[in-house]
């Protein structure tokens, strides 16, 4: 046995999953909270779109602050420590060891929801920064940062401690991702909160770090769940590792160039690059693409796979890929001038954004959860029809939501930004993003009700233990 | 693979080149600029804002106004235009000549040929830069924007969706405070077709006291405060007016050359 | 993972550790990131200004942008010299202005441009050069046509003004009206003269 097999030995599954059962509670239920809060502070933003005088009246809810806040929660409030989570799992999984230290998650969610909320308070109150996707300001910030480098830690030593060296490709997307947040997110703070750089220089890193976040931490992330789960639950090995990798390199050295769009008011050399590197994103979209396909078909290894339930897990991690594909080809258009002079500053780039985050990550990520959360929890989900109402709801809400957007987008751009022909687009898009809601609203039931079963039984439990007789040989005579 | 140093490596390689590109490079090399002038004067470029302006672009932040409105324009070529200033010795000839001429959308080397051809019969000619572009035809600017147009922001707030027209020359398309202030008021008021939510809480309605208040906002019809109230604005609005007519980036410098208009 | 360390774990049988396949990568995937590559390296050539601060779209580079300024008054003169100095002139005496061996003098330092009058340098372009003319110190024995005889006098103003005040030389204007004076005052003298000739001229 090796050094590190007599420190950490393997376990079986459900020992891994019990250690890892603290930390996804924690990041978990807040997560899901957030998720519903973030939900309805984006339908408050929609419905203002057509209907500007909708709670126009409250500063808190104006247009301005509730979108970010909307945005901000969804992101920061749900995708990252729910990837977090499913991070973690995944790793201790693969490395078929429990996973170390899972209170230092634990103290470092609890960080990170405050931090959420202090930010998000901000928002409301008028103290954004001003930055896109940057709002929190220095207290939630350096909370956020705080915390995600507490739950990456250990979780990255879970993948120090994996027992089979070889890597699986997963590991390589996860591993990247936890380092990409952390970095990104203190240069951009430093040079944008902290020590300000002067003038249109903000502008340039606050793209930057949009499209390190949102494009490239979302994509490192979700694929690397993706390409979990996919040949777990379909049974069928992933094809190919090789592609995986060449992906995983395409990704990271180009996609992190992307973001600045056209015609900004920044030299040119900053635009050319991008619109490079935009282009050049084209091939590791072809390569998951590929793998997708590739994983897909072909004859099946297990029976089981065949008699997989329409709107189980494995139908999320479907339509998350085939969202990441659509979403990065709106993504890399704007790349061609012609195309960029109509659709920039469009709803356009909006709901390539939605698709970003409702259609592939979040995607993936309920995925994810519906299948681990049972067995790391124990129990069996509470309210299991739910989990197929939820697919249905998200595939249908999320192509009302955003193909409207995308053609109201269109018809912004060509009728001069005149908002008259793309108000119908933007009802109908409201309507798309209310079935996500919903939809999310029975997430959440399921994992708060997952939660209380649980904290049921963990106080069931401990009654029991301090009620139960003593055993003779224990009463001291 | 068996370690994970590699993915590290990639991190490092793929982050550490854009932030050295995008981040680092940046933050130097537009970070360092200073003032510029006007071009063909030795005016300043860009003015210093007033007090009330700079708190104003605090207000704009805090009310998210980036979320519906940009501050960019861009231009997407130049062109020049051949003018005649005199037409010299040979009227007759130069009138001939002109008639058989495109003046207009020349490259320079063609319109350096053109204004050789007029000069040759004696004319005096100037060419004019002219910048084009669909922001341009819409009105919202004459130039492109520049680094200098961000000189003292911040933060700088570019916006990224044009729900509302682009701001980059408010200042000089609409110059009157009052208007302003109205529009943020009641938006309908000034323009019907508007879709912009109403600012109403950053004014107070307050009886009126011995004497309407010069900053009283000029309302009639449903947006009119009740009789013997008047609508007067907070010390925001006033700060967001003073801002967004601060918004002037109308002067040619040397990233954004054109021919200014000839003062009459 | 191979197959015998997922067999060997104690896994429910639903629960299986996902596998990779280990093919190998195509080509054309990788050629097709190369070429890519390539175009994304003339477009950056074409488009980025080469890292100048003060191109912007859709300046293409810093000559096109020093290209495209407005120009008035005498700054407008010496642009409109340039440019028909180097339709003209540059083909013989160079657009640097220092001149071909066995083709044309140099400009760029010569006592002839930089003389605090321009009657002797005017004449040359108006009447041409027959004969020899020292110039910095070297005899020049080459004939020259009057090459700015069919130059409207703006433009041969304009030039004689670029060539006084570029590559060094640092000499006073000529404008349109001296121009007009010299030719009105020449007259019978059409033919071209030699150095000698010209320095009997007054400056």
């Amino acid at each position: 046995m090796t050094a590190n097999e007599t420190i950490h030995p393997t376990a079986p599954a459900p020992e891994i999953d019990a250690s890892c059962r603290l930390p996804l509670l924690a990041l978990l239920v807040g997560a899901s909270v957030w998720l519903v809060v973030g939900s309805v502070l984006a339908l408050i933003a929609s419905i203002k779109f057509h209907d500007p005088e909708f709670l126009a009246a409250c500063p808190l809810l104006t247009y301005g602050r509730v979108v970010a806040a909307a945005n901000d929660a969804l992101v920061y409030g749900f995708c990252l420590p729910a990837g977090l989570s499913v991070i973690l799992w995944i790793f201790s999984r693969l490395s078929q060891t429990v996973y170390p230290l899972p209170l230092v998650p634990v103290i470092a969610a609890h960080l990170w929801h405050l931090g959420v909320f202090v930010g998000l308070a901000s928002i409301l109150l008028g103290n954004s920064t001003g930055f896109t996707w940057l709002e929190f300001p220095r207290g939630g910030s350096i909370l956020l940062f705080v915390a995600f480098v507490l739950i990456a830690i250990p979780t990255a030593a879970a993948f120090g401690y994996r027992r089979e060296k070889t890597l699986y490709p997963s590991h390589w997307f996860l591993l990247a991702a936890l380092l990409w947040f952390p970095w990104s997110y203190a240069s951009a703070n430093i040079f944008l909160v902290a020590m300000p750089v002067r003038g249109v220089a903000q502008g340039v890193i606050d793209l930057w770090f949009g499209n390190n976040l949102l494009y490239v931490w979302f994509s490192l992330t979700g694929l690397g769940i993706a390409f979990y789960f996919l040949p777990k639950l379909t049974g069928r090995p992933l094809k190919t590792y090789y592609y995986a990798l060449y992906v995983f390199w395409t990704l990271a050295l180009f996609g992190t160039w992307c973001g600045i769009p056209h015609g900004s008011p920044f030299p040119a050399w900053i635009t050319s690059l991008s619109a490079i590197a935009s282009v050049l994103l084209i091939v590791p979209v072809i390569g998951v693409m590929v793998i997708t396909a590739q994983t897909l078909c072909g004859s099946p290894k297990s029976a089981e796979s065949k008699s997989a339930p329409l709107g189980g897990p494995v139908c999320f991690i479907k339509l998350g890929l085939a969202a990441f594909v659509i979403s990065s080809l709106m993504y890399i258009a704007p790349a061609c001038p012609q195309i960029s002079r109509v659709l920039e500053f469009t709803w356009f780039g909006q709901a390539q954004v939605q698709l970003q985050i409702w259609g592939f990550l979040a995607s993936i990520l309920f995925g994810a959860l519906y299948y681990l959360l049972p067995l790391a929890l124990g129990f069996a989900f509470k309210f299991p029809q739910f989990v197929r109402g939820h697919f249905f709801l998200l595939g249908l809400g999320v192509l009302l939501w955003v193909v409207p957007l995308a053609i109201g987008g269109y018809e912004q751009g060509a009728n001069g930004y005149s908002l008259d022909a793309s108000l119908n687009c933007l009802r109908i898009s409201t309507l798309g993003l209310g079935l996500i809601l919903i939809g999310n609203l029975l997430f959440a039931l399921n994992v708060l009700a997952l939660f209380v079963t649980w904290k049921i039984n963990l106080v069931k439990t401990i009654f029991a233990a301090v009620t139960a007789p003593l055993k003779t040989s224990e009463v001291k005579s | 693979m068996k370690s994970g140093f590699p993915a590290t490596f990639v991190v490092v390689l793929a982050l550490g080149g854009s932030t050295l590109g995008f981040v680092l490079a940046p933050a130097v090399q537009l970070g360092g600029i200073q003032q510029t002038t006007v071009l063909n004067t030795a005016d300043i470029y860009p003015p210093q804002r007033t007090g009330d302006a700079t708190l104003g672009l605090q207000v704009y932040r805090a009310n998210g106004c980036a979320a519906c409105h940009t501050e960019q324009v861009r231009q997407d070529g130049v062109a020049c235009e051949v003018v005649l200033t005199a037409p010299g010795a040979n009227p007759a000839a130069v009138t001939n000549l002109l008639a058989t001429l495109t003046l207009t959308n020349l490259t320079k080397e063609a319109a350096d040929l053109v204004a050789g051809q007029i000069t040759g019969l004696g004319g005096k000619v100037e060419t004019h830069i002219v910048p084009n572009g669909a922001d341009l035809d819409h009105g919202w600017g004459v130039r492109h924007s520049v680094a200098e147009d961000y000189l003292y922001d911040y933060p700088v707030q570019l916006g990224g969706l044009r729900a509302g027209p682009d701001l980059a020359s408010i200042g000089v398309r609409s110059p009157d405070a009052g208007l302003q202030l109205k529009h943020l008021y009641a938006p309908k008021s000034v323009n019907s077709n508007s879709r912009m939510p109403s600012f109403k809480y950053l004014f107070t309605v307050q009886k009126i006291g011995d004497a309407p208040s010069p900053d009283a906002l000029n309302l009639s019809g449903t947006d009119a405060a009740p009789a013997g109230f008047e609508v007067v604005p907070k010390p925001e609005a006033r700060q967001l007016a003073a801002y967004l007519l601060s918004l002037r980036a109308n002067l040619p410098v040397y990233d954004a050359p054109f021919t200014p208009p000839a003062k009459p | 993972m191979s197959d015998d360390i997922k067999s060997s774990l104690p896994q429910p049988p639903s629960d299986p550790q996902p596998a990779a396949d280990h093919s190998t990568l195509p080509i054309w995937i990788i050629v097709l990131l190369l070429v890519l590559l390539f175009l994304g390296g003339l477009y950056f050539d074409n488009h980025s200004g080469w890292f100048q601060p003060q191109v912007y779209a859709p300046f293409a580079s810093a000559d096109q942008l020093e290209m495209y300024q407005p120009k008035s008054g005498a700054a407008a003169a010496l642009a409109r010299g340039k440019v028909v100095y180097e339709q003209v002139c540059g083909l013989c005496h160079g657009i640097d202005g220092l001149g071909k061996p066995g083709q044309a003098p140099p400009l760029a330092g010569s006592e002839w441009v930089t003389a605090k009058g321009f009657n002797r340098l005017a004449h040359i372009p108006l009447m041409g050069v027959n004969g020899s003319i020292k110039v910095e110190g070297k005899d020049w024995n080459m004939a020259m046509a009057a090459m700015g005889a069919a130059l409207p006098d703006a433009d041969l103003a304009a030039v004689l003004s670029y060539i006084r005040s570029s590559w060094g030389n640092q000499a006073s204007p000529v404008t349109e009206d001296d121009v007009h004076k010299l030719r009105a005052g020449m007259g019978a003298h059409a033919a071209p003269m030699s150095g000698d000739q010209m320095m009997a001229m007054p400056e």
